[in-house]
């Protein structure tokens, strides 16, 4: 368990010291209550540019209220968010511009064509200007084979869909993904060619938050983990520094009681 | 993003949707077959009244033709018809027609054409009853809901479609979950609500319009600023609606829920209230009855029979200018017949003045209470604008007592002084030329049915509206 720390027992010491605003992603003491429960408590999270942040935990950790608090979904009992510098609170639709999401089911206009649906929500995103030619294009860079592209989204598997939200944030040129257990009932092929294609934003500088139940994706995938236990951050370590084994004990080990799925 | 990417883009979930393709294209046929079905009325009434003057021109002909033939020395057809006597001159035989043509948007509404007359034959005879007779005994909401005409489509079941297009503009997206999908994205949930609800409202509008407008102009319409008038009720009607609609999705609840409110609300406004209403108007301000009516008359008649001659003093004092006009026993027999025909008027008059107060308190009701349905408060606006509503029929016989006064004027002094007519009097007998209401007029009667609908609207609108501000993409 080298290296790894609980928090807030201690500051992130693997973590460079950066200027405030070259985190795209920022919790300061967040949190959201529904009703008398406590959702989220006093979360403090940072995600700088390149960085695939996987957040872990069992149901009901806070990991899909964080997210949504990131999207001006729901507002915080108390603290901020803030994407790109700018607090989510007081600039909603100025933070969206930078945000993209991708929850567990990419839900689509089941009558509409992938393309269609890309046009539209791009257009939504300001990126009217795109051709279709453009978007088709992006479909295919999103992994959709060219023949779906033009298919009623109806037809479309989840993986398919997945790709679709990918390229929605693609087209909207999105510096942060907000991804809500995206790899959920994923068949294995989908699951990697979708760590691909994560792999592929990170390196054009995307911040990604990503909450997952899956371990090893995690592992995989992110370059830093986070453990969520009852709406607190109760872990985060760099993935580098560690092996699977390790991080699964780790997360047992903090889930004590509950007994959190992974 | 721009108007036209929401366009574009809600038009592609139109086409998308086969039951809502089906909904708009019955809705098309709907409206053209209303549309057809009013102007196949007009022509209707078109020709009535073109065999109506024609027959008029024969039976001028053949009284021109009679007289000519008695003044060269000829006996008339009938002793009992000669056309040379005021009193048959001006009898039913010789009727005048008094006609109202068709309104100016007729074949748009249909109204209440079919049930109320359009034409009358005016003699000296005419009376309250001639009136009374031609269907008024009629509770007047019976009357509201004539043929199958396009105000009736647009008042009734153009809600409908409302209601079917936006009855989940909210819940839908939630419920298939593109709504967390949409407002991820740098939109407020108002404004892509908004232009949904704006979208529907056009696509419902064009379909209304331009059948009314198109459709109006192709059956001969040529009132323009009618037809701005009607186009203006039913796009503030269509609004109500929409309204209505956006207010029962910002309540954040499951479309089922909201569809069931909505055709609830569509009920209640359209169906139920009016028959309400005309329940209560029928409890609150019964008629009297007919049968009551009809006895009055035969009763007044056979007293008037025997007390002729009492009778004819009784009238010339009260008509002393005419005391001067009876000249010769020759005369009295017609003198006396007419002085009978009076008091049957005068006793007739009583019952009928009962009738019409009730009538009167009935119509008052109903003009209160429907400022509480949109529906009654629409059907009223489109009738008057398009000239078959209540207000129009209501002035066309004022016109034609005025008429049927003036025939009266014409010819019984002639009778009272025992006059005999000739041919160059036929040229003089009074016709009949229903006068238009003006353009003024039928907006200064329609303006408050308008206030009353935008202030529903905005009753309905404006809390929904607000609400949607609060819309999040997670419930």
């Amino acid at each position: 368990m080298t290296g790894l720390t609980s928090v807030p027992e201690e500051p992130r010491p693997t973590e460079a010291p950066r200027p405030a605003d070259t985190y795209l992603l920022e919790a300061r003491a967040l949190s959201y209550r529904y009703g008398d429960h406590v959702a989220l408590d006093s979360l403090d999270l940072r995600v700088a540019p390149g960085e695939i942040y996987c957040l872990l935990g069992p149901n009901g950790a806070g990991k899909t209220t964080t997210i949504n608090l990131f999207l001006g979904f729901l507002e915080p009992a108390s603290g901020s968010a803030w994407v790109a510098g700018r607090d989510v609170a007081t600039a909603p639709l100025e933070t969206k511009q930078y945000l993209a999401y991708i929850p567990e089911q990419v839900m689509l206009y089941r009558n509409l064509t992938g393309l269609e649906n890309l046009e539209y929500f791009a257009a939504l995103a300001g990126k009217s200007s795109i051709g279709r030619a453009g978007l088709r294009e992006i479909l295919q860079d999103a992994g959709l084979q060219p023949d779906a592209v033009d298919r009623r989204v109806s037809g479309y598997s989840k993986g398919m869909r997945q790709k679709v939200g990918i390229a929605i944030a693609m087209a909207k040129e999105a510096t942060t993904l907000l991804l809500d257990e995206p790899t959920s009932g994923l068949d294995p092929k989908a699951s990697n060619e979708f760590s691909e294609l994560l792999g592929r934003m990170r390196e054009r500088g995307v911040a990604v938050l990503m909450a997952t139940h899956d371990l090893f994706r995690a592992k995989q995938t992110g370059t830093r983990v986070g453990i969520m236990r009852r709406g607190r951050l109760v872990a985060e370590r760099e993935t580098a520094e560690l092996a699977h084994a390790d991080l699964e004990r780790v997360y047992l080990e903090h889930m004590g009681s509950d007994g959190g799925t992974i | 993003m721009r108007f036209r990417h929401h366009v574009r883009h809600e038009w592609r979930l139109l086409r998308a949707d086969r039951l809502l393709t089906a909904t708009l294209g019955l809705f098309a046929v709907l409206f053209l077959y209303a549309l057809l079905n009013g102007s196949a009325w007009v022509r209707f009434q078109e020709d009535t009244l073109g065999a109506l003057a024609e027959a008029r021109d024969e039976r001028d002909a053949r009284t021109r033709a009679e007289l000519r033939r008695i003044a060269s020395g000829g006996q008339p057809s009938s002793p009992f018809r000669d056309p040379r006597a005021p009193n048959v001159l001006g009898s039913q035989r010789n009727s005048r027609p008094a006609a109202l043509p068709p309104g100016p948007l007729a074949t748009l509404a249909i109204g209440q054409s079919d049930l109320l007359p359009f034409y009358y034959d005016v003699s000296i005879y005419t009376n309250d009853q001639t009136f009374l007779q031609n269907g008024e005994v009629e509770n007047p909401l019976h009357l509201l809901v004539g043929r199958f005409d396009l105000a009736f489509v647009l008042v009734y079941l153009l809600p409908l479609l409302v209601l079917a297009l936006s009855y989940n503009v909210l819940s839908g997206e939630r419920e298939r979950g593109t709504l967390p999908m949409t407002l991820a994205q740098p939109v407020s949930a108002r404004s892509t609500l908004g232009v949904k609800l704006v979208f529907r409202v056009i696509v419902v509008l064009f379909l209304a319009l331009g059948v009314s407008v198109v459709g109006g102009l192709a059956t001969g319409v040529r009132d323009v600023g009618r037809l701005a008038l009607w186009s203006t009720i039913v796009t503030s009607y269509a609004i109500f609606w929409l309204g209505l609609a956006t207010w029962v999705n910002s309540r954040g609840r499951s479309s089922a829920w909201n569809a069931t409110v909505l055709v609830g609300a569509w009920l209640l406004l359209v169906v139920v209230f009016p028959a309400a209403v005309n329940v209560a108007a029928g409890l609150l301000h019964p008629l009297p009855s007919r049968v009551e009516m009809i006895t009055v008359q035969r009763e007044a008649s056979n007293e008037a029979v025997n007390r002729r001659s009492e009778l004819l003093a009784r009238y010339l004092e009260d008509h002393p200018e005419m005391s001067g006009a009876v000249v010769s026993e020759a005369s009295s027999s017609a003198a006396l017949a007419w002085a009978a025909t009076e008091e049957v008027n005068r006793r007739l008059g009583e019952v009928v003045e009962r009738y019409q107060g009730r009538l009167e308190e009935q119509r008052r009701l109903i003009g209160t209470y429907r400022y509480a349905s949109p529906a009654l408060l629409a059907h009223d606006a489109l009738l008057e604008t398009a000239g078959t509503g209540d207000g129009r029929f209501s002035r066309f016989e004022a016109q034609v007592r005025g008429f049927a006064q003036e025939l009266k004027d014409f010819f019984v002094p002639a009778i009272l002084a025992g006059d005999r007519m000739t041919e160059a009097v036929v040229a003089d007998i009074p016709s009949f030329r229903y006068r238009e209401a003006g353009f003024q007029t039928v907006v200064g009667r329609i303006v408050p049915a308008l206030a009353a609908l935008l202030a529903m609207t905005l009753l309905v609108s404006v809390p929904g509206w607000r609400a949607m501000r609060d819309v999040r993409g997670t419930s």
